[in-house]
């Protein structure tokens, strides 16, 4: 995958460029704003990593000229600044993510992977630990093994692969649920969990609880 | 305004020392006067008297074969100068000096030209005031009289001029008493104001109720707040630009750090570099604190900017960031989430929920259990964290607050900074923090209390709408 990575900080872009360069993608680097608006415009990526704070023009007008040119592609901004602030303003002029700096390598390569994965949409096939999805086919294996899912179910695992490594309230997951009848009642929602959860395990995939407030998708290492 | 040290001046003594100073001199100068002006008329008055008898003796003196002596007898004499109050005595002298009659012992008058005059002089250890008459053929008549009459009338003059005058010059200070208590009422409504503010209000103090006088003293302490306004400005400004510049360079490094700890390599250089990461991830810690803290200090002067927040809602965002840290901790991480409507500022709550999260995941080991609560007690909304760590002991509840404090002993990789924040953003709140034991956990138990929604709240909107309601 193409990626542009945004940042005038030397040390911390060739830090995320040898990262991403590792995980197989092809990198090119921008430290102004208004070099990554004409590589933006000349080019085409799958996604672009944008730091906030440029020497020229900020990220969020990066953002927005891009956005402005109906340009689809993913965008996680990363922000020295206040978080809250920056997160509604990024998230109100289109980005698809956001990370606070400083941030552990894992998380940055895991909201990479989701969001190129977002983007790569529709695949038919993913392969998580163990499990392997066929969601054309709705259909899910273990190793060789076929693994059947109610539709509960199915809207379930679909709403956390849409949502790696993100915290699902049960309000969220009674909200996307919502379309196939009526609106399911928490208790309905942990029954429906306890049973995706049990048929999966077995491939190392596991449904984290948050006590009290919803659950968690732990693809292990993926 | 320090009272301990120094003189302590007050404008109403300094004003009635200066009024009973000047009232004194006053009344004593016109009692002075007064006293002297009657005193004069009344011993003119007597002294006329006196004379009186002194002519009636004059003309007593008679020349004759039988040589000069009084017509009247003695006794006689002495019932015409009788008086019911004083002594009264009479001489009369021959203009060779020889004593016709009266007291012999009298001493002669001084020499004078005039046809009387009046002295005073001791007679047989008394003062007498005395009428000294020189009759037409040369005879001196003395006829003196005690001065009982005369003390007597001092002293009633003296009585009805100093009474009253004293009594005005008493409610003159007693009304100048009063007058500067009431004229100092604005400087007890300033002083009440400034009691009232925290140490980080510095609004400008309003000089529409003000006296004139007071005024510039307002003036010149509104400049003082302003310039005090200034520094703090400039101080948080330079905190939270320190502190964001530190995020980027601190953000480079982990990342490296973090990508060489993935090679292959030996232990030694693998331990050295996993300090420098733990290092580098307290660095940004400390740099997010400290941006906190002077995010909520600069909030202290912008509280009208309380918007209505759920800290339900502050919660859930809460739970979206710690579950998986707490998960990779293996640590229970749960919820108790029902509505708590405070007025709020939706920028420092999260500030103080991650810090209170942040140190229950840090104390609390392995296989542990941290529980958020929000909702109301009565009508007292909270927010409150519970562990099953090792607690906070009694004695250290009111000094973990205070900033860089550290319990001693204890191991983990604190800034001290964590509880001082929570503290600070409560204070922003007018709220309460109660730091306890765990009932359920056993652990450390952190509440923040906060006030309610008033009902005339009505203005702040957004309150029906937003809801997200949690079982």
């Amino acid at each position: 995958m193409r990626i542009l990575v945004v940042e005038d900080d030397a040390l911390l872009a060739t830090g995320l460029t040898s990262a991403l360069t590792r995980a197989g993608h092809a990198i090119e680097h921008a430290s102004t704003g208004k070099h990554a608006d004409l590589l933006l415009i000349e080019q085409k990526f799958d996604l672009v990593v944008l730091d906030v704070g440029l020497p020229d023009i900020d990220g969020f007008e990066v953002l927005r000229r891009m956005r402005q040119r109906r340009s689809s592609t993913s965008v996680l901004v990363l922000t020295a600044r206040d978080a809250v602030e920056d997160r509604v303003h990024g998230l109100d002029i289109g980005a698809d993510d956001y990370l606070t700096k400083p941030f552990s390598v894992t998380e940055f390569e895991a909201r990479v992977r989701a969001l190129l994965r977002r983007a790569a949409a529709p695949v038919a096939r993913w392969s998580i630990a163990g499990l392997t999805i066929d969601l054309a086919a709705k259909r899910v294996r273990i190793g060789e093994q076929q693994v059947y899912l109610t539709p509960r179910e199915w809207g379930l695992l679909e709403l956390f692969l849409a949502h790696p490594g993100h915290v699902l309230s049960k309000d969220q997951i009674a909200e996307s649920l919502y379309s196939f009848d009526e609106q399911l009642s928490a208790n309905a929602i942990e029954v429906h969990v306890s049973r995706l959860r049990g048929k999966i395990e077995a491939a190392g995939v596991y449904i984290r609880t948050v006590r009290g407030f919803g659950y968690l998708w732990d693809g292990g290492d993926e | 305004m320090s009272e301990g040290s120094g003189r302590v001046t007050s404008i109403r003594s300094r004003l009635l020392r200066f009024l009973i100073g000047s009232l004194l001199l006053m009344v004593s100068g016109a009692a002075l006067v007064t006293y002297w002006v009657a005193l004069e008329s009344a011993n003119n008055a007597y002294d006329r008297s006196l004379l009186e008898p002194a002519f009636d003796i004059a003309d007593n003196i008679q020349i004759d074969a039988a040589g000069v002596h009084l017509e009247l007898e003695e006794k006689a004499l002495e019932a015409l100068v009788y008086d019911q109050v004083d002594r009264v005595i009479f001489q009369v002298r021959s203009p060779e000096g020889t004593i016709i009659g009266g007291v012999s012992d009298l001493p002669p008058p001084p020499d004078f030209s005039s046809q009387n005059i009046f002295v005073n002089t001791d007679y047989r250890g008394q003062k007498f005031r005395i009428a000294v008459l020189r009759a037409s053929n040369g005879y001196l008549v003395q006829v003196g009289e005690t001065l009982n009459k005369r003390n007597r009338l001092l002293r009633e003059i003296l009585v009805a001029e100093l009474v009253p005058t004293l009594l005005i010059a008493m409610a003159a200070i007693a009304l100048a008493w009063f007058g500067v208590a009431r004229a100092l009422i604005p400087l007890g409504h300033l002083r009440s104001e400034l009691l009232s503010r925290g140490p980080r209000d510095l609004r400008q103090l309003k000089d529409s109720a003000a006296p004139v006088e007071i005024v510039p003293v307002i003036n010149a302490f509104n400049g003082l707040l302003d310039q005090l306004h200034d520094a703090n400005t400039r101080q948080q400004r330079f905190l939270a630009n320190a502190a964001h510049q530190l995020r980027t360079p601190l953000a480079g490094l982990q990342t490296h750090l973090e990508l060489l700890l993935r090679r292959e390599l030996s232990t030694e250089v693998r331990n050295e570099l996993q300090q420098m990461h733990g290092a580098t991830v307290r660095a940004s810690r400390l740099a997010n604190q400290l941006l906190a803290l002077a995010k909520a200090e600069s909030a202290a002067e912008e509280w009208h900017n309380l918007e209505i927040v759920d800290l339900m809602t502050v919660a859930d965002a809460a739970a979206r960031s710690w579950a998986p840290k707490a998960l990779a901790q293996q640590i229970d991480l749960g919820f108790v989430l029902k509505r708590a409507v405070i007025p709020g500022d939706p920028l420092l709550l999260p500030e103080l929920l991650d810090n209170l999260i942040d140190n229950a995941l840090r104390y609390t080991p392995r296989g542990g259990v941290v529980t958020v609560s929000t909702g109301c007690v009565g009508d007292v909304p909270y927010l409150s964290v519970d562990d099953s760590g090792p607690g906070i002991p009694p004695a250290e509840r009111r000094r973990v607050r205070e900033r860089f404090y550290r319990i001693a002993g204890t191991s983990g990789d604190g800034s001290g900074l964590g509880l001082a924040i929570v503290q600070e953003v409560v204070d922003r709140h007018d709220g309460d923090l109660d730091i306890s034991t765990s009932i359920e956990l056993g652990g450390a138990c952190v509440q923040a209390t906060f006030r309610r929604i008033h009902a005339n709240a009505g203005r702040i909107s957004g309150l029906a709408g937003e809801s997200g309601s949690h079982p």
